[in-house]
């Protein structure tokens, strides 16, 4: 699970989405912060403000009695100072003097720190009644007409205000968590759209890897069409790298060949020694030649169009007819004109002519050729091709081995022994499939699958 | 028999030059495609050697610009190219038969008998005409089984009467056909060599046709 994870991050959508939640998560818990820490001063400047105010009204209403003592002309308007521990209270002191308490105080009596005067108002938090946590404004006070010094406080319960700030604080949670999941769906969305471009340039490679096309076509985004352009110029060089290969070993055999007619011919029924093995030498050269250069022909890609087999197997018949013209064989063809070979023309010859070849060469009086579409649902089309002929067959033990190279059961009838090597080789190439099987009652019949267009 | 050999390997020409002169044909050479291309254009020859991989102009084209001028005679192709894909185009461009390299002249002998004997019709390697046998493979003539020795221009008149026999042949034709481009024709002679030829084989096979030419065709009733 865990290398899974590390490997969808190291993929290009892992790594956008990666770095995309990175930053936005950390914007969500600076914004969060900041957000929240403004609703706290807010808040508290307006508990401040409050308690401000009520002090100023307590001094409104203070006076000194005819006894000497502090007390208010009349009570204070919020019936909460009445109620023990209702979380508003006041509290005045005066050095030397027992503290004049509000009611709401009850037992309790709040500790003014009295080191030093301060006219000013001063904000704290402090412990209160009841495991309270209070807000408290306080200010040193000489009231008029007289010369002496109190200390006036006041103090809010905080609870309200903490819960108040709490539930904020949990809605912006929520509400940024709801955009974190937005934000994250969003990017997902973003980031496959983005790539779907990538993702189509993926497909025609592998389009082009099975021959279903042979160029990347379509328009592209500005900042792909490069991209696209520049794997166009490798196929195309590639193309004419392989090209150029198969023209140079056909040129090199071309070359070849003349000398080893020439050599073959001159020492050609010498009974010497040395002729005989000069003669069997340039025979097996030749027989590597011809090995080598069949297989680098095999081009084993699909074409554009498609070959239209019908009139193609009736010039093979026509070329095989011509090398086994000493036998009177009736070539049968049944092929609906409409089935076309997905695949070059060169290989299609190669295989159809070894195997037409083999039959005629192998045949009684008849080689039945028959082909028809595949109506098995595969993943691409296919044609199957049997090649038949009335000839004396194989054994079930020698029919695995006679498409192995070089590999001949009779060596009577010419030919090097390469042809059907070759023909699998081609098929395989294609993803088709070749198999040999026996006839009733005598004769050898090739069944092939290749891709049809 | 004529037959024009379009070769450009010089050594290789001269190995199949010398193997049918000894099989009794004459024979006209060319190295390049544009000379082998005149040469066929313009003499009628029996059968072609045609080289697909020449100089100046290839082998296929030149074949191809035969057959649009409506010349019929067989070809034999011969080339290094040996994928069926050259094989099949090759026929298709109008061969009628194919031989890859390397190749034993043994082998080209036989392909070039072969294909001059369907051309003119005949089926069997054994030419006959009444008792007179000529057999294609080993160039042997026989009467009544009697073994008969011809001289090598002898035999090549023999050989292209017994190829179309029931036909009228011209001394124009015979002359054409059994000598090379280079020899200095007179088709009086041939009227010598029919002569020699009667004589031995000492039957009447060939008849003259007067003022046309002469036919082979065996008669009971004249015998």
């Amino acid at each position: 699970m865990r290398a899974e994870l590390r490997h969808f991050f190291g993929t290009l959508t892992g790594r956008l989405l990666k770095s995309a939640a990175l930053w936005s998560i950390a914007a969500l818990a600076v914004g969060g912060l900041v957000l929240s820490l403004v609703f706290r001063s807010y808040v508290l400047s307006d508990v401040d403000n409050r308690l401000s105010l009520l002090i100023d009204s307590m001094v409104g209403v203070s006076e000194i009695s005819p006894e000497g003592v502090i007390r208010f002309s009349r009570p204070l308007s919020d019936q909460r100072f009445m109620t023990p521990e209702s979380g508003q209270y006041w509290q005045i002191n005066e050095a030397g003097q027992e503290p004049f308490r509000s009611r709401s105080l009850w037992d309790f009596e709040l500790t003014p720190d009295v080191s030093h005067r301060s006219f000013s108002l001063k904000y704290y938090e402090t412990d209160g009644p009841d495991g309270q946590t209070l807000r408290i404004a306080e200010r040193d006070i000489i009231l008029p007409q007289s010369d002496r010094l109190f200390h006036f406080q006041v103090g809010t319960d905080m609870a309200e205000v903490t819960a108040a700030i709490a539930e904020f604080n949990w809605l912006l949670v929520s509400a940024l968590g709801l955009i974190m999941v937005t934000v994250t769906t969003a990017l997902v969305l973003q980031v496959s759209y983005g790539l779907r471009p990538l993702r189509k340039l993926g497909r025609s490679l592998i389009e082009i890897r099975t021959g279903k096309e042979n160029r990347i076509k379509g328009d592209w985004p500005q900042d792909l069409q490069p991209l696209a352009q520049e794997i166009n110029a490798l196929i195309e060089q590639n193309e004419k790298l392989v090209d150029r290969a198969r023209t140079h070993v056909g040129n090199l055999a071309h070359a070849l060949k003349t000398p080893l007619a020439v050599i073959q011919n001159e020492v050609e029924g010498l009974s010497d020694k040395s002729a005989k093995r000069i003669y069997s030498q340039s025979k097996l050269i030749h027989e590597h030649v011809d090995h080598h250069l069949k297989r680098a022909r095999i081009a084993g890609g699909g074409t554009g169009a498609g070959l239209p087999i019908k009139d193609r197997l009736q010039k093979i018949i026509k070329a095989v007819a011509v090398t086994t013209h000493e036998k009177d064989v009736d070539y049968q063809l049944d092929c609906p004109e409409t089935i076309k070979f997905d695949g070059e023309k060169e290989d299609f010859d190669e295989i159809l002519g070894n195997l037409i070849d083999n039959a005629g060469k192998w045949t009684e009086a008849k080689v039945k050729i028959t082909a028809a579409m595949v109506t098995e649902n595969l993943r691409r089309p296919f044609m199957e091709i049997r090649v038949e002929d009335d000839g004396p067959g194989v054994g079930s033990e020698d029919i695995d081995t006679l498409f192995e190279r070089g590999r001949r059961l009779d060596e009577r009838v010419p030919g090097t022994g390469l042809g059907l090597a070759i023909v699998r080789d081609i098929v395989e190439m294609y993803g088709g499939q070749a198999m040999l099987e026996s006839v009733n009652p005598h004769g050898l019949r090739a069944v092939l699958r290749l891709p049809a267009k | 028999m004529r037959v024009l050999v379009v070769e450009d390997d010089e050594i290789l020409a001269e190995q199949i030059q010398a193997s049918l002169l000894e099989a009794g044909y004459s024979v006209d050479m060319a190295n390049d495609g544009e000379d082998g291309h005149f040469l066929g254009d313009t003499e009628p020859y029996d059968a072609v050697i045609l080289d697909f991989g020449l100089p100046i102009l290839d082998g296929s084209s030149v074949l191809k610009k035969w057959r649009a001028a409506g010349k019929k005679m067989p070809v034999l192709v011969l080339t290094a190219r040996d994928s069926w894909s050259d094989k099949v185009d090759g026929l298709d461009a109008g061969a009628d038969d194919y031989l890859t390299k390397p190749f034993i002249v043994e082998e080209l002998l036989a392909r070039l008998r072969a294909l001059i004997r369907r051309a003119a019709g005949q089926s069997s390697a054994q030419l006959e005409c009444g008792p007179v046998l000529l057999d294609t493979r080993n160039g042997r003539v026989t009467v009544s089984g009697r073994a008969v020795k011809l001289t090598a221009q002898e035999f090549k008149l023999l050989s292209y009467m017994m190829h179309h026999t029931g036909k009228v042949i011209s001394r124009t034709e015979l002359t054409e056909h059994i000598y090379d481009q280079d020899f200095d024709r007179d088709s009086n002679t041939i009227e010598v060599f029919v002569n020699r030829i009667r004589k031995k084989l000492d039957s009447n096979v060939i008849q003259t046709v007067r003022g046309l030419g002469y036919r082979l065709e065996w008669d009971e009733g004249v015998a």
